[in-house]
């Protein structure tokens, strides 16, 4: 199991889609960054959202850059990496044709599968923390490491820290849906830009099913994005003063896995008994 | 990969290398690709599965190498009976259609991967020779999306030789290659038998079947036509190329022969087709007609042979 998930790995990380994606991580939050400091937002009567909250506590203390960074890229374009990640995994080698010759190789099917999952899974937490540190970091270089004081507003430096960390772990959890079909579908066609597509598309079905409040509220809890922003409760933005984790992130930490299991369980079902004409 | 077929170190039974029994693959309700295969290859044969485009050879290599799950019947690799990932792949080294790889590695960074997807190191593969045989010289060092189809082909020859196998199975192993690099992967076809290894492949190409290959089996629409020794089935479907004096007194003699059944010109001499008369006697009779024969060469056309061999299944 180790020697396929090395040589994955090793394989992946050469890859110039994984540094397109990570690239893109890493970019985006420097340039939010770099004009929060070139044009600091002022405090507006009352913030729109948690995200217009995070950017002005951005400026009062750069550990918010790193929880304004997550908020905004944790709805597009960390899904879309994800989804990269995990609809590349096997559809890759199948266009490539390498697939037939890895699987001639004496390696039971489930195993390289577990290899390629935990190349992309791992990817995927990367590519998480890495939006975060790097909003984080420079938003430290560009506001300072201080803890957040607005009216009465407080959070300490390390509780900020330590709610970050917990809330990148739950952005990665709450878009393991993502990556699970992303790499079903990776396993059901040679087409890469297919798997990524049905991934993406995938979420894009749900936030917008989820946005319609007519349907029936039973239906929308149980779509994959409707406690995604859950984690944004831990800081304050405005309506409330933010707390330590909530119901709706316990519902939203526990929603995953149903999905998770369904995706992945096909995937290995269908994976081990599939034709590889590719 | 070491280790002398069928001993009692490896633990695999003692019997032939590779072994097809009604091997049947059936793709939905409508496509039959292989039906009811039967093949016996013993240790140290190198046999061709010899085929039009569609014949089913590719689907049955598939089979032999877990690739693809068998409708109905068995494939046995060194008497051990074959399924995905299986661990007697450990002694076999294959090439299935073209050769592809990761396009952004290099040749040698692909072959280390593939090696060492398993455990091991590639120093362990016996790499240099495989290596060597391939001949890319410097050019393993380079991405492999940088190579020439010719290239890319030999990459897959040096992969699949990795480890020494001792049996090899190829598909179409010289597609994309030029005359000179067929020749290379040809010699090298014929010096491994003394090795000890097995080989099956793939190819439509009859000048490489009968290059290469002890036996052959001929295959089309999954069908086997026919399976033997090289000689038998050249013997079944003979034609000759004559190159005469006067093509059309040869073409009056041949016409009126009895185990003649076709004469057409070709180039600038006569493409004979034989059912029951021999190369040497229809040399015989031009000679003895006056006319002289200045070329006289074995032919087999692929095409006139699956003809053949199809009408003779349908009678």
């Amino acid at each position: 199991m180790l020697a396929a998930f090395r040589t994955d790995w090793a394989k992946q990380w050469r890859r110039p889609l994984t540094f397109i994606g990570l690239g893109l991580l890493v970019l985006i939050p420097i340039i939010f960054v770099v004009a929060t400091k070139a044009n600091p937002p002022g405090r507006p009567e009352e913030f729109r959202d948690a995200g217009d909250a995070f950017n002005f506590y951005g400026t009062k203390t750069g550990l918010f850059l790193g929880v304004s960074a997550l908020a905004n890229t944790s709805r597009f374009l960390l899904v879309i990496v994800l989804a990269i990640f995990a609809g590349t995994a096997v559809a890759s080698e199948a266009n490539w044709g390498n697939l037939r010759a890895l699987l001639v190789r004496p390696i039971p099917r489930g195993r390289l599968l577990t290899a390629k999952l935990t190349t992309a899974t791992l990817l995927g937490v990367i590519a998480a923390a890495l939006v975060v540190l790097t909003g984080t970091i420079g938003g430290i270089l560009a506001f300072g490491w201080h803890p957040l004081t607005d009216g009465s507003i407080h959070q300490s430096a390390p509780n900020i820290v330590g709610n970050l960390a917990l809330g990148t772990l739950y952005v990665f959890w709450s878009l393991s849906p993502v990556i699970a079909i992303g790499f079903m579908v990776s396993t059901l066609t040679d087409s890469a830009s297919g798997a990524v597509f049905a991934a993406f598309g995938f979420y894009v079905v749900s936030t917008i099913l989820d946005a319609i409040t007519q349907l029936p509220s039973w239906f929308r809890v149980a779509l994959p994005t409707h406690y995604l922003d859950a984690w944004q409760k831990l800081f304050p933005s405005g309506r409330h003063n933010g707390s330590g984790p909530t119901a709706d992130m316990l519902r939203g930490t526990l929603l995953p896995i149903a999905y998770v299991l369904v995706f992945l369980g096909f995937a290995w079902w269908w994976f081990r008994r599939k034709d590889i004409l590719s | 990969m070491s280790g002398v077929p069928g001993d009692g170190e490896t633990g695999v039974a003692a019997g032939p290398a590779i072994e097809l029994q009604g091997l049947t693959k059936r793709f939905g309700s409508s496509v039959l690709a292989v039906d009811h295969l039967d093949l016996r290859v013993e240790h140290g044969q190198v046999w061709g599965l010899l085929g039009p485009n569609g014949a089913g050879k590719t689907t049955s290599l598939r089979m032999l190498l877990g690739l693809v799950r068998p409708t109905s019947g068995s494939a046995t690799l060194l008497g051990t009976p074959v399924r995905p990932g299986a661990p007697i792949l450990e002694r076999v080294g294959a090439m299935i259609e073209h050769s592809s790889f990761v396009p952004f590695l290099t040749g040698m960074k692909n072959l280390e991967l593939y090696w060492e997807s398993r455990g091991g190191h590639l120093q362990d593969s016996n790499v240099e020779e495989a290596l060597a045989i391939a001949g890319l010289g410097a050019a393993v060092n380079r991405k492999v999306k940088t190579y020439s189809q010719g290239m890319a082909q030999r990459l897959g020859v040096a992969r699949a030789l990795l480890g020494r196998p001792d049996v090899l199975i190829l598909d179409e192993p010289t597609t994309g290659l030029d005359p000179g690099e067929m020749r290379e992967i040809r010699d090298l076809l014929q010096r491994l038998p003394t090795q000890g290894v097995t080989v099956l492949l793939s190819s439509h190409l009859l000048a490489e079947i009968e290059q290469v290959c002890s036996h052959a089996l001929v295959m089309d629409k999954g069908r086997c036509l026919r399976a033997g020794t090289v000689a038998e089935l050249t013997q079944a479907g003979a034609s000759a190329y004559l190159e005469v004096d006067d093509t059309e007194r040869a073409r009056q003699v041949l016409s009126a022969r009895a185990g003649v059944t076709g004469v057409t010109t070709e180039n600038s001499g006569l493409a004979v087709s034989l059912d029951g008369a021999s190369r040497a006697e229809v040399v015989r009779e031009l000679v003895r007609a006056g006319v002289r024969v200045e070329t006289v060469t074995s032919r087999w056309r692929l095409e006139e042979a699956f003809l053949g061999l199809l009408e003779e299944e349908e009678r």
